[in-house]
């Protein structure tokens, strides 16, 4: 089997599952995770502090906004959520870089959020049920939690709600969507160079692999080198 | 500073300027083209990246940098728009449209008098200030022929010289010929739009588009490769500035194009000429070209822009504004939108051009009976993805239906399940002018270059267009069950906010007093100034996508510059 064909079979799998017709043990799309360990020194810069942070986070905000995450895509089995797809590598890359000026937007959010629980449910976000989780996020959601001026809670869960998709579904290079999760989880083929008339027009779901895009490039330099 | 000379100075060197840049300069004049951005490459969009392209909208306006500011009405402050919907650089909206290109009906020329004529005065809104535009279909004809042929559109006739076609779009006004190239191939949603609206009555047809369907003047066809509206093409099939009209500019030898050159003045003489335009460069340094024919063609609000902040004692008001009529009676594309999702089948609408992929026309302009139903004027309607391209993260931007909350497990089994199994079904709906919605210059919000930001101020929600908004709505939610979708489901409301194809602004028409150009975008006051674009429409027209309107114009400009003005400089009205 060629390395194409394996990864196009890995990826149908998981496509396959995500969509919820399979649901088995071991989605992982092995081939792609395999090349993705192989390729682990490349990408150590985006990935320096090892359990997902390091760029911008300290070690209590990323335990914030690990489980916040979490809480808005979770994981389960066959369906790969927040902490399997590295949201936290992501957010905390971007706001290191292209997202630079939304810093203080965090720092302050995290501290009201902080205080929040500690009133509300005597214990920082983290620490908390995911029932007690999922109010919390409920009542920034509805504006109903106190004590929020700069973020709002409302502008506070809907920076974190934009920037956990985009980590959950930005192409990996950016951290994120690590081995494709959110591609397979929702059965996206990432990017593919053409699709056939009969692919377009088929009511079948697609399975091909990605292709093309950042990943891919990235690939091929590597190879190069 | 360094100042140059120059026949023709161009502002904006998109989707409007870039075809006077071409034309000009063919015909021998000397053109600069400023241009605020860079200029890319074809290559330059190999990477098929929706965070970078959509989502941090790279080949648009950094809205932080260079703002665009709303506010509802007169009396509130305004706030930055969170995203702007046009060019950054050289070719403009052009590079990262959706490519949509339509021909205006014949009436929608002259929606005032055939409104009148068809359901009395009364029925347009008084404070509307709904009016003809100085220039009929017939003479526009000739030049959507040549936007069409030279710059590569792909659709099927709907009505060849007086005869429907059907499969086209029948309601079209009359053609001379076919489009250059076949339509291009629909996929799974266009497939399924079209057997919804042919079980209703009415009439699909494959959107027409400025995407090549097979190669075409040396340029490649499209690959459906889905990446469209938004990104720029990796393959330089759809037909931008960037393929078509800048390399017959830079085939002449007279055409130079100045990139990261933001111009903030046009300067003109104590008579009222215009003698050039300042800029600042991309080094920060204060520049001037001095010409004899300046050409403003940037997005809709720096025509507006430009002129106000070009005062003179001549012009207090700002520039080419005696009529007071600069910066007024601003439109926006109103949208209401129905999704909807099978259980047991696939869409995978993120293949192919991404956006309004397949359309009817029955519910625009006036090509149905609005006897006794409140509103006038109407909306194209199309299916594709909801937010014009087909990725996730534009997904995401999807509310999902009633009872489905925004996020955790029920959310993520929502959109694991239906992302690749949902469609949109969109209207684009026209809006009427009042002279109240306008741009203006922000007392508060400056841009990167410390000029006052453009300022909105407008509200979509007045009775006609609430009105027309939900019939609109109810319509596609008929369509969505005749889909047999087991989900049909409305996004909400925009609660007032400017929708897409922002116009108006330096309107033309026939009277000087009432408009701010003519029949040929040019100034009434100033001859030697051409505004371009679609700031000069004087009414929507219909639910159609402007760029091909703006480009025909743009054609006809040009010709008469080339032709009249060239040898007598002065009105050419």
């Amino acid at each position: 089997m060629s390395k194409e064909e394996e990864s196009r079979r890995a990826f149908l799998k998981g496509a396959a599952a995500g969509a919820g017709i399979v649901a088995t043990a071991g989605l992982a799309p092995d081939a792609l995770a395999q090349s993705r360990k192989a390729d682990a020194s490349a990408m150590a810069h985006m990935e320096a502090g090892g359990a997902g942070h390091g760029a911008f986070f300290n070690s209590e905000e990323s335990a914030t906004i690990a489980a916040f995450a979490e809480r808005l895509m979770p994981g389960a089995p066959g369906k790969p959520g927040a902490t399997e797809a590295g949201v936290l590598n992501y957010i905390d890359l971007a706001l290191a870089g292209a997202y630079s000026d939304q810093q203080e937007f965090y720092r302050h959010g995290l501290t009201q959020l902080d205080a929040y629980c500690r009133k509300a449910h005597n214990a920082a976000f983290a620490r908390l049920p995911v029932a007690q989780q999922d109010a919390v996020i409920t009542a920034l959601e509805s504006g109903k939690a106190e004590g929020f001026a700069w973020p709002s809670a409302q502008a506070f869960f809907n920076t974190l709600r934009t920037h956990t998709m985009e980590g959950m579904f930005a192409d990996p290079v950016y951290g994120g969507n690590k081995d494709f999760a959110g591609w397979r989880l929702v059965g996206f083929p990432g990017a593919q160079p053409q699709f056939s008339e009969a692919e377009m027009q088929s009511k079948q779901a697609f399975t091909r692999a990605p292709m093309m895009g950042l990943q891919a490039q990235a690939k091929a330099l590597r190879g190069r080198t | 500073m360094a100042t140059e000379r120059t026949d023709v100075v161009i502002v904006g060197v998109g989707g409007a300027g870039g075809i006077l840049a071409a034309e000009l300069s063919k015909a021998g004049m000397r053109v600069i083209g400023l241009e605020r951005g860079p200029r890319l490459k074809t290559q330059d969009f190999e990477p098929h990246d929706e965070l970078r392209y959509f989502q941090r909208q790279d080949l648009r306006p950094n809205w932080k940098r260079q703002p665009v500011t709303w506010r509802t009405n007169a009396n509130g402050r305004a706030a930055p728009l969170q995203t702007l919907n046009y060019g950054a650089q050289a070719g403009g909206g052009t590079v990262h449209y959706g490519a949509l290109s339509w021909r205006m009906h014949e009436d929608d020329f002259r929606a005032r008098s055939a409104t009148v004529e068809r359901y009395g005065a009364r029925a347009i809104p008084e404070d509307s200030s709904l009016i003809d535009w100085p220039l009929s279909y017939a003479d526009l004809e000739p030049y959507y022929d040549r936007a069409e042929y030279e710059l590569g559109v792909s659709g099927k006739a709907g009505n060849l010289k007086g005869a429907r076609i059907a499969g086209g779009n029948v309601f079209e006004a009359p053609r001379n010929r076919d489009y250059p190239l076949p339509p291009l191939i629909p996929d799974r949603s266009g497939l399924i739009f079209n057997e919804a609206a042919q079980k209703l009555g009415y009439h699909p047809f494959s959107s027409p588009r400025a995407i090549l369907s097979q190669a075409y003047k040396g340029r490649a066809g499209c690959t459906y490769c889905g990446f469209c509206q938004a990104f720029g093409c990796h393959v330089g099939a759809k037909s931008s500035i960037l393929v078509t009209k800048l390399p017959e500019a830079d085939a002449t030898g007279n055409f130079k194009l100045l990139t990261g050159a933001m111009c903030y003045r046009v300067n003109s003489d104590n008579s009222g000429r215009a003698t050039g335009v300042s800029y600042y460069g991309p080094d920060g340094s204060d520049n001037a070209i001095e010409a004899e024919l300046v050409i403003l063609a940037p997005f809709t609000y720096d025509n507006t822009r430009l002129l106000l902040l070009s005062k003179t004692a001549k012009f207090p008001d700002g520039l080419a504004n005696s009529s007071g009529h600069v910066g007024k009676h601003f439109m926006t594309h109103l949208r209401a939108r129905v999704q909807i999702a099978f259980d047991d089948e696939y869409v995978n609408v993120y293949m192919g051009p991404s956006a309004q992929k397949h359309s009817i026309d029955d519910f625009n302009s006036d090509n149905f009976d609005h006897g006794g139903m409140g509103f006038i004027r109407g909306a194209q309607i199309s299916v594709g993805p909801v937010a014009l391209e087909g990725g996730p993260i534009g997904a995401v931007t999807m509310n999902p239906p009633p009872g489905t909350p925004r996020w955790g497990a029920a959310y993520r089994d929502f959109f694991a399940k239906y992302y690749a199994r949902h469609a949109a079904i969109a209207a684009q709906i026209e809006d009427l002018p009042y002279p109240h919605q306008t741009i203006d210059l922000d007392p508060n919000v400056r841009d990167q270059w410390g000029l006052p930001a453009p300022r909105l101020t407008y509200d979509s929600r007045r009775p006609n267009e609430l009105a027309r908004t939900e019939f609109m709505a109810r319509k596609m939610e008929e369509m969505g069950h005749a889909t047999r979708a087991n989900l049909v489901w409305r996004a909400p409301e925009t609660g007032g906010a400017p929708g897409g194809h922002h116009m108006g602004g330096t309107r033309m028409g026939a009277d000087p007093k009432n408009s701010v150009v003519n029949r040929y975008s040019q100034s009434w006051d100033v001859p030697n100034l051409f505004l371009l674009g679609s700031s000069t429409f004087p009414t929507m027209g219909s639910g159609f996508n402007p760029t091909l309107t703006l480009q025909a114009l743009a054609y006809l400009s040009a010709d008469a510059i080339v032709n009249r003005y060239r040898k007598n400089p002065g009105p050419l009205v």
